[in-house]
């Protein structure tokens, strides 16, 4: 038994109406760190919002510890959460914020300081507690409610895209921070984020949905690696991969993928994967990180067109390359041709066979 | 904006501005002196744009212990005889009326004594300030209850409209219901009646349920606009406070009361502020309806606009007593000037 498990989770808002989250299934270990990942509207906040209560639930369960808590009130649930506004309470210290939810409790007076310390010392905001938030930064403002999730000691940890509101420096700083205080706490989190880098780097695992279903659950380097459909591949990576539509024909005793300006071997692992697409269209992507030029034209091992490179985008580290491979933008990044010139020709390859197939109707991944 | 101005064009502003400031404090500050001003002074002409202290008399000892009393009237034509006699309680009497001044005839009579032996000479004395004040409340025998009438009702107007204002103002903001719209709409036309026009149903309507000449009666009536009022600016100010405040609330242990006591209220304090300055207008400043809605128990706004109406000698103790009416008003009002300040300072929620 999974420490939280989601059943068949939907959620409609109004009757008969759309379907918000679509029949979710998720199981989560204890002390685990979950990003849901998606575009807004995917649904990634009402389901955190379904399980901290706030929300209710219009079909399926929610348990945790094996108890099924959709019934309880947001209060009875053991559940902390941090918003994305951060939610401080402007009208009290920030001492009054964090003890809160212990003066709640009744807790005697000695408990509550004793644990309201150690939740701004482990945030380190412990010489901030007499002040009121409209003295403070947001970052500062970040740590109270981060403080005032972890005075609970909670089952679960909630946060709704909690970093959204700071500068992009700040970002990645509380990035680590947070992940820092999930493991002190030994705490079970789930993070809600659109920013894919933030998923990237704080998720054990990340949960990918779109329009209300879960498109991939993975760790971080299966969804980049091995996205599960088109639009994991698609939403996972800067830039994204680059699609192309061609159309699967068969030629000696292996197969090609053809398409407006592409023409590519199908590498022969994929095979027998993909000898029942023979005459059919299907999306072929490729990663911008592993597409090679080369200048003197070469065919090479894996060679998929030919182009001319449009514009250049230095980024320091690398280059992205941008070009048009028939009429479809495609972008390459490069190390090596980082000073190469808009309109010189190449030859693109893709490195190691790492291409990936799309079955054009379901967007499954063929493999 | 002013930094923006040069030499001459900021003069120009001054000089408007000034202006404008004396056309508002001028007329005050005279009838500030006129509520404390004594007979005499009312019927001198030009009046003091401040008032006196002291008075001043001239007294010249005359026969049968009896003194002549002069008095200078400002008119140019120096001491004038006003009085002669040589009674204590005359010289007492005169003395109150006349100059504001409480002081024992017997006593006035000693000090005139010097005049045997050093001849005729001046006398001051201390103006008693609160004469006026005194007065009023002495001659109209209710002004006190009235006094406490005011206060009660304008108590009772601003927890009726707060209660029930606040409530409908956060329905209004966090709740999408059928009609709405409606409500919204009808809230504000309610306001639109005058007072004046819904009075005498009102009054029927009132001592059918036993309340007419009741302070809640009263305070029942000024609600009436004042709930649509409040509901309107609280609803303005929950919508902007947001509702992840009340949502970490409830996930951090809350339950909806306390989370309305605790987060939305406090939260919400500059709009209760300004809602009960109005609500608080409203019952302190109205007369026509508690000239319809009672007849014993009397406001004290009331009282000082009958007071004005019908003396016609003594306008010195109608003025005092507005000047009575007026200081709860500006204290109410300092009192909850921060809280407004808050709600159109543009401090965040």
């Amino acid at each position: 038994m999974s420490y939280l498990e989601i059943k068949n989770l939907q959620k409609r808002y109004t009757k008969n109406g759309p379907l918000i989250v679509d029949n979710m299934n998720l199981s989560i270990e204890k002390g685990e760190f979950i990003v849901f990942l998606g575009p807004s509207g995917c649904g990634k906040t009402t389901t955190i919002r379904m399980i901290s209560g706030l929300e209710e639930v219009s079909g399926g369960d929610i348990l945790i510890d094996g108890e099924s808590i959709i019934d309880k009130k947001p209060r009875e649930r053991g559940v902390s959460m941090i918003f994305q506004s951060y939610a401080i309470w402007t009208h009290m210290t920030v001492f009054d914020n964090i003890a809160y939810p212990l003066k709640l409790q009744k807790l005697p007076k000695a408990e509550i300081k004793k644990r309201v310390e150690a939740a701004a010392k482990a945030t380190e905001i412990q010489g901030l507690l007499k002040r009121y938030p409209s003295q403070m930064s947001g970052g500062q403002r970040q740590r109270v409610a981060v403080a005032r999730a972890i005075v609970v000691e909670p089952k679960l940890f909630l946060m709704d895209e909690p970093l959204s509101n700071l500068d992009a420096k700040l970002r990645v700083s509380m990035r680590t921070e947070l992940k820092k205080i999930h493991t002190a706490q030994g705490s079970t989190s789930i993070f809600v984020t659109h920013d894919q880098s933030e998923a990237m780097s704080m998720a054990d695992r990340i949960v990918i949905m779109y329009k209300g279903k879960i498109e991939q659950i993975g760790t971080p380097m299966e969804v980049y690696h091995d996205s599960a459909t088109r639009f994991v591949a698609e939403f996972i990576g800067t830039p994204p991969t680059n699609f192309f539509d061609v159309v699967i024909e068969k030629e000696g005793d292996g197969l090609i993928a053809s398409g407006d300006g592409v023409r590519y071997r199908v590498p022969q692992k994929l095979y027998n994967a993909m000898l029942p697409y023979v005459g059919k269209k299907v999306d072929m992507g490729v990663r911008p990180e592993f597409m090679e030029v080369s200048e003197d034209m070469e065919k090479r091992e894996g060679y998929m067109a030919d182009t001319v490179v449009n514009f250049v985008e230095p980024q320091g580290s690398h280059s992205i390359l941008i070009t048009n491979i028939g009429n479809t933008v495609a972008k390459i990044h490069t190390i090596e041709h980082m000073d190469m010139r808009p309109g010189t020709k190449i030859a693109v390859n893709v490195k190691n066979d790492n291409v990936m197939f799309f079955d054009c109707d379901t967007s499954f991944r063929i493999k | 904006m002013m930094d923006r101005l040069n030499i001459v064009q900021k003069t120009v502003v001054a000089i408007i501005l000034a202006g404008l400031a004396m056309i508002v404090i001028i007329p005050l500050l005279f009838f500030l002196t006129v509520s404390f001003s004594n007979a005499t002074e009312m019927s001198q002409f030009p009046k003091n744009l401040f008032p006196s202290t002291t008075v001043t008399v001239y007294v010249e000892p005359e026969e049968d212990g009896a003194y002549e009393l002069f008095y200078d009237y400002g008119d140019g034509n120096g001491y004038t005889s006003v009085i002669t006699t040589s009674s204590a309680d005359k010289l007492e009497n005169h003395f109150n009326r006349q100059y504001g001044i409480t002081i024992d005839g017997e006593e006035l009579l000693a000090d005139f004594e010097q005049t045997r032996t050093d001849g005729p000479m001046e006398f001051s004395y201390k103006k008693d300030m609160l004469y006026n004040f005194k007065q009023f409340f002495k001659i109209i025998p209710n002004a006190g209850a009235a006094l406490k009438n005011s206060i009660i009702v304008s108590l009772l107007t601003i927890l009726i409209s707060l209660t029930f204002g606040s409530m409908a103002g956060y329905a209004m903001a966090r709740f999408h219901f059928k009609g709405r719209e409606q409500i919204n709409v009808a809230l504000l036309i309610v306001r639109m009646f005058p007072t004046v026009g819904i009075s005498i149903p009102m009054a029927m309507l009132l001592i059918r349920m036993g309340l007419f000449d009741t302070m809640l009666g009263l305070a029942l009536l000024y609600s009436v606009p004042n709930i649509a009022l409040t509901s309107w600016i609280t609803s303005s100010i929950f919508i902007g406070i947001n509702k992840e405040l009340e949502e970490a609330s409830l996930v951090f242990g809350g339950n909806r009361f306390n989370t309305f006591m605790r987060i939305t209220l406090p939260l919400a304090f500059p709009a209760m502020a300004a809602s009960s300055m109005y609500s608080f207008q409203t019952a302190w400043n109205d007369t026509i309806s508690a000239l319809i809605l009672t007849s014993e128990n009397q406001t004290l706004a009331l009282v000082v606009y009958k007071a004005i109406g019908t003396t016609s000698s003594g306008i010195q103790y109608a003025a005092a007593g507005s000047i009575v009416l007026i200081i709860p008003a500006l204290v109410f009002t300092f009192i909850i000037r921060k809280y407004i300040g808050q709600m159109w300072g543009g401090v965040e929620l």
